[in-house]
């Protein structure tokens, strides 16, 4: 747009309109292609076997070694719709699905989620908006509290009901929302530290302005960090890349933690792993 | 989704009307149609700005997929500013944009207009002529968005030597809001601008 009105020099200044329909044309056309990948995959899928990845990479031999390293790890593996929020939800689902067998962890966890709230206020969120996703968040989290720990008749339907959630873009999009305010209040709490992580001259207020508190803006390290920071839970996120050796390398976040949600990195996107 | 929506624009309806900015007359917002998908919004031009005493009508659509996507917001009245189309009314606002969080609300973003009209960004302008003319001769700019914002917005401040051009052009047999545009966008150099009328 800049560029247009260094040029222009035109009548009632169509010329940047025009480049603005341009703009909204390209809008227009990045929804439409948003729309078709998420017709075609669902917000979090169903478990798969972990050598459905071999088909995707058939002639590929370096990926190839990479999913063989992959599987003497992990024999599962779920998908997440790559719609730049599947860290968000990819982390949420994991973690949420392993509180239901580990009632100690939720309880932890239920607290931390519980003060979480006045933490957004504190910072300055608008607790008219914070309380709103707030509730919808524990509504789900809750739900996983009831069952947490009990028999694996009762685990089932909780679990069902779990992904019932996850897959109405209603829930599931509040939940990756709440994440995201968490992230950046995480960000904010402790600026001074994660303001080394911040390339160029942006603040830590401006970047979770731009890039965590937006919808589908995808995650980095920074996000993970934040993130698992901010709930205290172990993250190991595994990267599978075109980079050399048959290896798959592990990265844990926060470091040194012991992870409790366990995820995989192609570029662009993570999905869950299961042992 | 559209239930999401519409109850999300419900409780922020009511949470607006309790506002001290709608109570300070700073912003209003009403309903347009009864699925809560349109809204009309208004803010009064800020004070030390062309645009005091103005009040400006906003067009709102709220869209399927909100709070996740930003509504759809542009002027209804006609506005002289770097960042607002003085043809279509079309917002450049990042908030409206790439920039917009599902924790932002229709009160945020009626703020958040009501400060663009404060400190313009002609670095990323909507219209480009009105962009020029903010960075290149800020005292007509001044001028000329006090100008439309008394004829189009009620404010309080007649500018007489461009009625007086507006109605030359008039008597010429040109329709009022062509006048003013040529006008404007000629840095109120009469002969220009017919110039260009008549081209």
């Amino acid at each position: 747009m800049a560029d247009d009105a260094s040029s222009s020099s035109g009548f009632t200044g169509n010329v940047v309109d025009n480049s603005i329909n341009q703009d909204e044309l390209i809008m227009k056309q990045q929804r439409e292609i948003e729309k078709e990948i998420s017709e075609s995959i669902p917000l979090v899928g169903d478990l798969e076997q972990l050598a459905s990845l071999e088909k995707e990479y058939n002639e590929d031999p370096i990926y190839l070694l990479k999913v063989k390293d992959l599987s003497s790890k992990y024999k599962y593996v779920r998908r997440t719709r790559p719609d730049g929020n599947c860290f968000f939800r990819a982390f949420s689902y994991a973690y949420l699905e392993h509180l239901l067998t580990d009632k100690q962890e939720y309880d932890k966890f239920y607290e931390i989620a519980k003060n979480s709230k006045d933490i957004l206020v504190a910072l300055g969120f608008s607790q008219f908006t914070v309380e709103d996703f707030y509730e919808t968040f524990m509504e789900v989290v809750q739900r996983v509290g009831e069952q947490a720990g009990g028999s694996p008749d009762t685990l089932e339907a909780v679990r069902t009901d779990l992904h019932d959630k996850f897959n109405k873009q209603g829930y599931s999009d509040y939940i990756v929302v709440y994440l995201r305010l968490i992230t950046s209040g995480q960000l904010q709490t402790e600026q001074d530290f994660y303001q080394n992580f911040i390339e160029g001259p942006r603040t830590v207020t401006d970047f979770c302005r731009q890039e965590v508190e937006p919808m589908y803006k995808e995650s980095d390290h920074i996000h993970i960090i934040a993130l698992s920071n901010a709930l205290k839970v172990g993250v190991r996120v595994k990267y599978m890349d075109r980079g050399e050796g048959s290896q798959v390398i592990a990265h844990d976040f926060p470091e040194g933690s012991s992870p409790l949600v366990h995820l995989l990195y192609r570029p662009g996107h993570y999905d869950i792993l299961y042992a | 989704m559209a239930n999401i929506a519409s109850k999300r624009i419900k409780r922020e309806f009511k949470e607006i009307m309790k506002s001290e900015e709608v109570a300070g007359g700073a912003i209003r917002l009403q309903l347009v149609n009864d699925n809560w998908t349109e809204l009309k919004g208004e803010i009064a031009g800020p004070s030390d700005t062309p645009y005091e005493g103005g009040t400006f009508v906003l067009e709102i659509k709220v869209p399927e997929t909100y709070p996740f996507n930003p509504p759809k917001i542009r002027f209804v009245t006609k506005i002289w500013h770097p960042n607002v189309s003085s043809v279509t009314g079309a917002i450049c606002l990042d908030i409206l944009k790439d920039q917009w969080a599902a924790a932002l609300t229709l009160r945020t973003v009626l703020l958040s207009l009501q400060a663009l009209l404060s400190a313009a960004e002609p670095n990323d302008p909507q219209d480009a002529v009105v962009a020029k003319q903010f960075r290149e001769n800020p005292h007509l700019f001044n001028l000329t968005a006090r100008h439309w914002t008394n004829v189009y917005a009620g404010g309080p401040n007649a500018i007489w030597e461009f009625n007086q051009k507006v109605q030359r052009l008039l008597d010429m047999g040109i329709d009022e809001h062509q006048a003013r545009v040529a006008l404007s966008t000629y840095d109120w150099e009469l002969e220009r601008a017919t110039e260009q009328l008549f081209s």
